[in-house]
């Protein structure tokens, strides 16, 4: 009885210190690059979060870039435009997805599903990839078609010789490709099942080919925040995975990155790169999304541990073996700023200061006050490896106050002339950024 | 303890929705208990479902003591008690903040220490029953109302 007054007694000291609010949150430039600071992990009653509401854009309204450049939309009106790619041709592909509806396990998912809807993230989304075509080049579309139609939540595409791959939710599937097509009516082939099921918290399966095209690579998110939804769910999870397109054989590449939502070969060293989505609720600065090279075999932490041997007492029970094989990120981009999407910039056509980097969609989270991310920035490379702070490239996406996002920016690609493009999810847009004329290069 | 000596109240709504709350209550530290001994997910996602009825619950008695109030089904409120019960469900809000947690620290160690503190002082105030009648704050032994 002693034990349990006490008990409850301590609890309640220790709820009062962590409900007293203005905690300074330190800057997200102290968690950019190889050594982020980590402050201490805290448990919440209610996270710090910040929900901007999901207004769209108004008539004239666009993002914001910096001199020499200019921002417009390619095509408006679409439905919950995630990715964007380039065909060779100039086509562009136009991902309208969005995740299949999340079961209810517990009164917090009730509650979380309300919260995001008011940022935006339940809009329902095409299931379909649409095609833009701009003989020109000049940002103007004179052709707009519904490419693949009825697809279940794809995200990633990409093409290796006459094959399109998509990276439907449930499975990967690959499509018969003629340069100059507008339409592909034929079903998918299977190439192989991605991890799904009933829970699927994680959705997005993100895809990158080889630079031989010999081997596909798919990103695929845990099935939770931190195993709430218990271990057994994780298996195949918070994985890359490294497919025989040939025969649809797979393995595990590599283990341990909580929501790899962009996979992409760096074009000077021909090594894999990722972005990951890091794990929520422990606090502001914790734990920073990351930009790393893949390593063939890494185990680099989720669940058990963060960047490195940083463990994650929510996860029990711990396993210490793995803990000491986890390996930490090589670029952290600071907390919650939710690295959606990812594209090299090698063959850009904007200023010569984003050449040779690697441009990043930051859709921001809800689990944040004040708010980081809801931008697309640039990480400078040099001989393959990052090599300074990131850049803001296309920024105001958000209100000024904080308090409405107009758009969000997720996946990036570079189209035929090498201007930058960008799915807006909540703009229903995509944008396209290039060097303004006139300007000098 | 000093008997009242007032009629037998009219029936009364609330103690039939505090007696159902604190069973819930309750047994969310069950569940709790046997997470901490099992690390199985699905006995937390028990426990913050338990504690959400149990709230639910206990808000429809607050709800309906104040009709019995107003309709003058209850003589003098038993205040100690009242407070008692406000606190637990205080307590259980406050938990069901805690157990909406991810994983382990939804329970360990605060979900299950409240769990426990509320579960005690729900025992304590249900020993004598779930309503909130001072004339009825006799020995349970003595049926309320009657006189010796």
């Amino acid at each position: 009885m002693n034990r349990i007054l006490l008990g409850g007694g301590s609890a309640l000291a220790a709820l009062a210190t962590l409900s007293a609010c203005g905690q300074k949150v330190a800057d997200p430039s102290t968690q950019y690059g190889a050594n982020p600071v980590l402050p201490a992990p805290h448990e919440y009653l209610l996270p710090p979060m910040e929900v901007p509401k999901a207004t769209g854009w108004g008539k004239d309204q666009t993002p914001v870039v910096p001199a020499g450049m200019q921002v417009r939309a390619l095509a408006t009106g679409f439905k919950h435009p995630r990715m964007v790619y380039a065909l060779p041709n100039g086509d562009v592909l136009v991902v309208e997805t969005n995740g299949p509806k999340a079961p209810i396990y517990r009164p917090k998912d009730y509650v979380e599903g309300k919260v995001k809807a008011l940022a935006g993230s339940a809009a329902p989304g095409g299931n379909r990839i649409t095609l833009l075509r701009d003989t020109k080049g000049e940002g103007a579309p004179e052709l707009r078609t519904v490419f693949i139609d009825h697809l279940n939540s794809p995200f990633g595409v990409v093409l290796v010789g006459n094959s399109l791959y998509v990276a439907a939710t449930n499975e990967l599937l690959r499509f018969p490709y003629t340069p100059g097509e507008t339409h592909i009516a034929e079903k998918g082939v299977h190439v192989t099942d991605l991890p799904a099921g009933v829970i699927n918290h994680h959705w997005t399966k993100s895809l990158a080919a080889s630079p031989d095209g010999s081997k596909l690579y798919v990103g695929v998110g845990s099935n939770s925040n931190i195993t709430e939804n218990g271990i057994a769910v994780e298996a195949d999870r918070a994985a890359i995975w490294e497919v025989d397109p040939a025969t649809g054989l797979k393995r595990q590449f590599a283990k341990g990155l909580r929501n790899p939502t962009g996979v992409a070969f760096e074009p000077q060293t021909g090594k894999l790169w990722a972005v990951v989505n890091e794990r929520d609720e422990i606090g502001p600065n914790l734990v920073p999304d990351y930009l790393t090279s893949v390593k063939d075999g890494a185990f680099y932490g989720w669940p058990y541990s963060y960047f490195g041997q940083h463990i994650d007492v929510r996860v029990q029970p711990q396993r210490p073996d793995l803990v000491a094989k986890a390996i930490a990120p090589d670029y952290a981009l600071s907390s919650h700023v939710a690295p959606l999407g990812m594209a090299f910039s090698q063959g850009t056509s904007l200023p010569a200061a984003y050449r040779s980097g690697v441009f990043v969609g930051e859709h921001g989270s809800w689990d944040r006050s004040p708010l980081n991310g809801y931008k697309v920035v640039y990480v400078p490379f040099r001989d393959g490896r990052p090599s300074g702070p990131p850049q803001d490239v296309v920024t105001g996406f958000v209100s000024p106050d904080g308090k409405s996002t107009m758009g969000r920016p997720v996946g990036v690609a570079l189209d035929r002339t090498g201007a930058l493009l960008i799915a807006d999810d909540v703009g229903n847009v995509v944008w396209r950024v290039t060097s303004a004329p006139g300007a000098t290069k | 303890m000093a008997e009242t000596a007032h009629a037998p109240s009219p029936p009364s709504l609330h103690p039939l929705l505090i007696a159902p709350a604190a069973v819930l209550l309750i047994a969310a530290c069950a569940t709790d208990f046997i997470y901490s001994q099992t690390l199985l997910f699905q006995w937390d996602n028990f426990s913050i479902w338990l504690i959400t009825a149990g709230l639910v619950l206990a808000a429809l008695a607050g709800l309906a003591l104040l009709l019995d109030v107003a309709r003058r089904r209850i003589g003098t409120l038993a205040w100690g008690r009242f407070a008692g019960f406000t606190i637990a469900a205080l307590l259980s809000l406050m938990n069901a903040f805690v157990h909406s947690r991810d994983a382990y620290a939804a329970v360990m160690p605060e979900g299950l220490q409240l769990s426990a503190l509320v579960t005690v002082i729900l025992l304590i105030l249900g020993w004598r029953g779930w309503s909130l009648h001072a004339e009825r704050l006799s020995h349970p032994s003595r049926p309320a109302g009657t006189r010796s």
